[in-house]
Parts: C-alpha cells; sequence; structure tokens
C-alpha cells in the first residue's frame, strides 16, 4: 500500500494513464527498489530493538543505578513512563498538563475593582434553586392534587382594608373576608393587624371547607401585604406559591388623581 | 386582575413556597419587585405627576445615578485587597 502510492507519486500522471511497455519497466524497477529499501529499514529495527531489550534487561539486572547516567534514566523512563518524562520527546506532549498544573498553583486572580468584570444579574438570588416556577411546576403534586388545580387565595391590600377571596383554582369564589367584615372599622382596617386576623379567621373557614393547601395571589400593596399571607400560615393553611398580581402601569392609561397637596 | 387575563398565570413574579415558609417567600418577592423598580413605579403612579416634576425628578435620578456609580467605583478601590504594596504613596 504504501510502496505503491509512493510509487504513484513519483510518476507523472499522463505516463501512468498511457501504461506503455516502458513505463512498466520503470513501474517494476522503482518497486524493486523500495522494497529492497524496506527490508533494510525492517532489518535495522528490527536489530536496533534487540539492542534496547538487551540494554533493559541489563538494566534491570544492575537494579537502576541511574543517578548520573541521563541516557539509562530516560531509557527507564520511557518504559515506565509515570516515573521520568524523556528531555526532548515528550515537553510538547505534556504542555497542557504542565500549563495546567501551573495555573491552578497560581494565586487568584485580583478582579479589580466592580465594574471591570460582568456580574450576574442578581448574586443575591444565586443558590435559589427550585424557588422559581419551570415548566413542570403546573404538573407538580401538592397534597395529592396539581398545582395547577390548586384553589387561589387572592389578596387585595389596600392603603386602608386587606380583603381577601378564596376561589377554586377556576376563580369561582368559595368564602370572602375583609378586615370591615372582620368587624375592623375605619382607619383600623387599613393595619397589618386587622390584615392577621383576618387572614386567620379565613383560614380557619377554609379548613373547615375541607381546603388545606392554596396559592396565593398578592394584589397592592399597603400594610396588610405581609401579614395577610402570614396570618394564613398561622390559621393552620398550606401556602404553596406566592405570585404578585399588582397592577402596574409604565404609562397613564387613564389620567391619576391629582396630587395631594401638601 | 393584574395581569391575570392577558398572560400565563403563576409564572411571572411568583415564587415557591418551601415548608410554609411564607416570609422569605415574600421577602424574596418584594426584593425582586424592588430590584425591578416595580415598587416605585406603583407608587409613581397612583397620582399624577406634572410634567415639571417628571422632568425634575428625571434630572435628580440621572444626577443621583452617576454620582453613585463614581462613589461606588471609589469606595471599591480604596477596600480594595491583595494589593502588592498596601501602603501606596507612604513607604
Amino acid at each position: 500500500m504504501f510502496v505503491s502510492a509512493s510509487c504513484r507519486s513519483r510518476l507523472p500522471p499522463s505516463h501512468f494513464k498511457e501504461e506503455s511497455v516502458v513505463n512498466v519497466v520503470y513501474l517494476v524497477s522503482v518497486l524493486w527498489k523500495s522494497v529492497k529499501m524496506l527490508r533494510r529499514v525492517v532489518a535495522r529495527g528490527l536489530w536496533s530493538g534487540h539492542g534496547a531489550v538487551r540494554t533493559s534487561v541489563e538494566l534491570r539486572n544492575k537494579e537502576i543505578r541511574t543517578h548520573q547516567d541521563i541516557a539509562a534514566k530516560l531509557l527507564v523512563g520511557w518504559r515506565r513512563r509515570d516515573e521520568l518524562r524523556g528531555l526532548h520527546c515528550t515537553p510538547s506532549y505534556y504542555k497542557t498538563q504542565d500549563r495546567k498544573e501551573m495555573l491552578a498553583s497560581m494565586p487568584v486572580k485580583d478582579e479589580g475593582t466592580e465594574g471591570e468584570v460582568t456580574q450576574g444579574l442578581d448574586n443575591s438570588l444565586e443558590g435559589s434553586g427550585g424557588m422559581f416556577p419551570d415548566e413542570d411546576t403546573p404538573n407538580l403534586l401538592c397534597d395529592g392534587v396539581r398545582f395547577a388545580d390548586l384553589p387561589i387565595l387572592h389578596a387585595r391590600v389596600s392603603k386602608n382594608n386587606t380583603m381577601l377571596t378564596l376561589t377554586d383554582a377556576k376563580g369561582m369564589v368559595k368564602l370572602y373576608r375583609s378586615c370591615g367584615v372582620e368587624g375592623f372599622k375605619n382607619a383600623k382596617k387599613g393595619t397589618n393587624i386587622a390584615a392577621q386576623a383576618t387572614a386567620i379567621s379565613l383560614a380557619t373557614r377554609a379548613l373547615n371547607q375541607g381546603i388545606k393547601t392554596v396559592k396565593v395571589k398578592v394584589s397592592g400593596i399597603g400594610p396588610g401585604r405581609m401579614a395577610a399571607v402570614k396570618g394564613l400560615t398561622m390559621g393552620g393553611l398550606n401556602v404553596v406559591s406566592i405570585t404578585d398580581d399588582t397592577p402596574i402601569s409604565f404609562n397613564y392609561s387613564q389620567r391619576p388623581r391629582k396630587a395631594r397637596k401638601l | 386582575m393584574g395581569v391575570g387575563s392577558r398572560h400565563v398565570q403563576f409564572v411571572a413574579r411568583t415564587v415557591l413556597v418551601k415548608k410554609n415558609n411564607v416570609e422569605e417567600g415574600m421577602r424574596v418577592l418584594n426584593r425582586l419587585m424592588g430590584r425591578e423598580g416595580l415598587l416605585d413605579r406603583y407608587r409613581l403612579t397612583r397620582r399624577y405627576e406634572k410634567p415639571t416634576q417628571m422632568r425634575r425628578r428625571v434630572n435628580f435620578e440621572k444626577a443621583k445615578a452617576i454620582y453613585n456609580e463614581d462613589m461606588d467605583r471609589k469606595i471599591t478601590l480604596v477596600m480594595r485587597m491583595n494589593r502588592l504594596n498596601p501602603w501606596v504613596g507612604s513607604a
């Protein structure tokens, strides 16, 4: 295979195509030459291999006194690569490995002042795995019910009141309580204590109806925002998720009220 | 209803609560909304803001952002660790 390839490369392609007698003779002579060369090479290789084996056997018998003898060291190293590396043949082979080791041993690079390196969007949220919904969340089983089929608790929080509505997954109302219904009047409606009391009362009623697990939707910002959700758990409900549903507009769809005069 | 009618529900602005730990959930949710500027936006759109007021506010915010960025850079430079020579100019 090797010989024929070399012959073909030596001959110009036109000669090869014609297949004249002269060319055939030339081809045979070239073939013969290369076969002779090959035999010589093989013989030399065999002889040197024999020598190497002999040397290695001797070395093994000497039990390797190779502190000064670099050639012997190299030979042994070639046989057992882990122990020693050849000076001339292995550097390129070990280059990547050496670089990695060198970099690992270096001190950590000072990244400089903030802003010179790229940073994550929200570093404080790193490691909060499983805290945010993904594509499997609707099928997540919570107390044997699919997440998508869980009843929803809508908490409408405003500055002056907190209103809690419990609906099923499709939005049919089952329970409604608000701070006003609960007996808090006027400014007392807009307090976190009122919101908490309302939430506890709603939670007990829900438990009476056999509803234990809910997902919460909070809408609006006010004193009852935190207290309402907290009160639900205090009343014994199991909260699976909290969603913010506050209507936030970035342009005025309708001009809002006049600003208060201070 | 806020975004409910036009979007897939319980995906955006949602936090899953683990072991009924609602306080942490609310904290994460509030922090997210604060960082995204949603709470500010909510407060700003409760009452009408006159154009002059808006211009003044926006200009002030620009100036403040530039100042804060510069000041942060300066502070981090001063607080920077692992200097080759920790006492620059004094030795």
